[in-house]
């Protein structure tokens, strides 16, 4: 803008003023001035009149009216409940459905102290996060074999429940003892034990005997006691002592504890 | 003017989880943030959107408020005023630098805005006049330049005073003042050059 000074006022003057001027503020010597300089100014005069142009076509500019669902939208979005002026207000059925009682009381018993809970639990998120922990739940227990029918014939005595326990208790120890890895683990911890520990001696008669077995070169079979089990049944084996008082007594001279015993065996 | 100590009142029981006090803060200014954003974005879809936007951030942020630093509806406008040059910013890339030879709306069936003012064979009732005005001096007022657009709609449109007009935009109040000085010229030009082509 050009910088005139017309009636002692500059441009940038008038241009503080303008506002004030459009506004209907400015009185006085300074009104005075500012009228002389805008007939005297090639450049404000334009711009006054075109400044209260724009004013008046700005007039022509009546408020518009938001949609009618603006404040349910903002409510629903904010608090995310409806409250009871709104229902008071819009257009309700003739009588409200279950749902929609048990909603106004939730609203009404849980506000202020819930309201804040309800409404988060009442976001789409939420319920579907609740949908998908039920779909997994559910998938959960058809897998493991529960039925809710069978949830029905469960007894709530007490003692049905410590029988239950108990029963529950001695099915798990067993399922635990049946699984295979825990006996294979079981049956390596025995073995492990079984070589820590050291050898029974063994009986000191045992060792000139082997040696004897050791000398022999016959290659003969050993001679055991227990041949004769395998010996058939029709063999008989008979045994008697002779006690008689000649033998006796001539044995008592010597050793009175020992009693002389001979055998007979007859193969039948 | 609002009363200050009723209003603080109420954002304190909203505060306080009052669904009541925060429903008539919502019956109160939806229709002032309304027509702002209506008047700011140019259309009725994104008005609505973006009134529900402020109010979801003003819920949020409602207890930041401090009635000692202003008006609550100063602050209202802020939130607001924000917003819209967010949004602006966000859809600067997919505005169309349209004329005023352009449509006004997708409404109006691609009728250039100067041939729907020279169309006056059928002459119109006053109700409808005023309505065509109203259109032409809206879609004038979109070509502004943001700063000047929001200046001249906060002073000619919402009442502000130039006080409280520099604490939402947070320029002094001589800038807000030439803001509104020139966007008022603007408009005058604008509107002015298409009655030319018209008659």
């Amino acid at each position: 803008m050009p910088e005139h000074t017309n009636n002692g006022m500059q441009c940038q003057e008038f241009d503080g003023l303008l506002a004030d001027a459009i506004d209907g503020i400015l009185s006085g010597s300074r009104l005075d001035r500012f009228q002389a300089h805008a007939r005297a100014c090639s450049a404000c005069g334009p711009l006054l009149a075109e400044v209260e142009a724009g004013r008046n076509w700005l007039r022509e500019l009546s408020e518009v009216n938001p949609p009618a669902s603006l404040v349910t939208s903002i409510l629903a979005s904010t608090t995310g409940v409806e409250t009871q002026r709104l229902r008071v207000h819009a257009p309700t059925p003739q009588r409200a459905s279950l749902w929609e009682r048990v909603q106004a009381w939730l609203s009404g018993a849980t506000q202020p102290v819930f309201a804040q809970t309800w409404a988060t639990v009442r976001q789409p998120r939420f319920a579907m996060s609740f949908g998908m922990a039920f779909f997994s739940i559910s998938v959960a227990l058809s897998v493991l074999g529960v039925k809710p029918a069978d949830l029905s014939h469960v007894s709530l005595r007490p003692a049905a429940i410590r029988h239950t326990y108990y029963n529950t208790q001695a099915r798990v120890v067993r399922y635990y003892e049946n699984i295979r890895f825990v006996y294979e683990v079981e049956s390596r911890v025995r073995e492990l034990k079984r070589n820590v520990q050291p050898a029974e001696p063994a009986p000191n008669e045992a060792t000139p005997d082997k040696k004897e077995h050791k000398d022999n070169t016959t290659q003969q079979p050993e001679q055991k006691q227990e041949r004769n089990y395998s010996q058939p049944d029709n063999h008989l084996v008979l045994a008697s002592a002779r006690l008689g008082p000649s033998v006796n007594d001539a044995f008592r001279k010597n050793d009175p504890s020992v009693v002389l015993v001979s055998t007979y065996r007859r193969f039948v | 003017m609002e009363d200050v100590h009723v209003t603080a009142m109420l954002v304190r029981r909203c505060v306080a989880g009052d669904a009541a006090a925060w429903e008539e803060i919502v019956q109160t200014y939806n229709r002032r943030i309304y027509n702002i954003c209506y008047r700011f974005a140019g259309s009725g879809n994104d008005a609505e959107d973006l009134t529900q936007e402020v109010f979801i951030k003003m819920y949020r942020t409602l207890p930041s408020y401090d009635a000692s630093k202003g008006a609550f509806v100063t602050w209202v406008t802020t939130i607001t005023r924000n917003l819209l040059v967010d949004h602006f910013r966000k859809t600067k890339q997919d505005r169309v630098t349209d004329s005023l030879d352009a449509p006004v709306s997708a409404q109006e069936d691609a009728q250039p805005l100067s041939e729907q003012i020279h169309d006056q064979s059928a002459p119109p009732d006053a109700s409808v006049r005023s309505r065509e005005l109203g259109e032409t001096v809206h879609a004038a007022l979109g070509k502004l330049s943001p700063e000047l657009r929001e200046a001249v709609i906060l002073r000619d449109l919402q009442d502000l005073d130039y006080r409280e007009i520099a604490t939402v935009l947070k320029v002094p109040e001589g800038t807000v003042k030439s803001r509104i000085n020139r966007g008022r010229a603007e408009l005058a030009r604008l509107l002015q050059r298409t009655y030319r082509q018209v008659m």
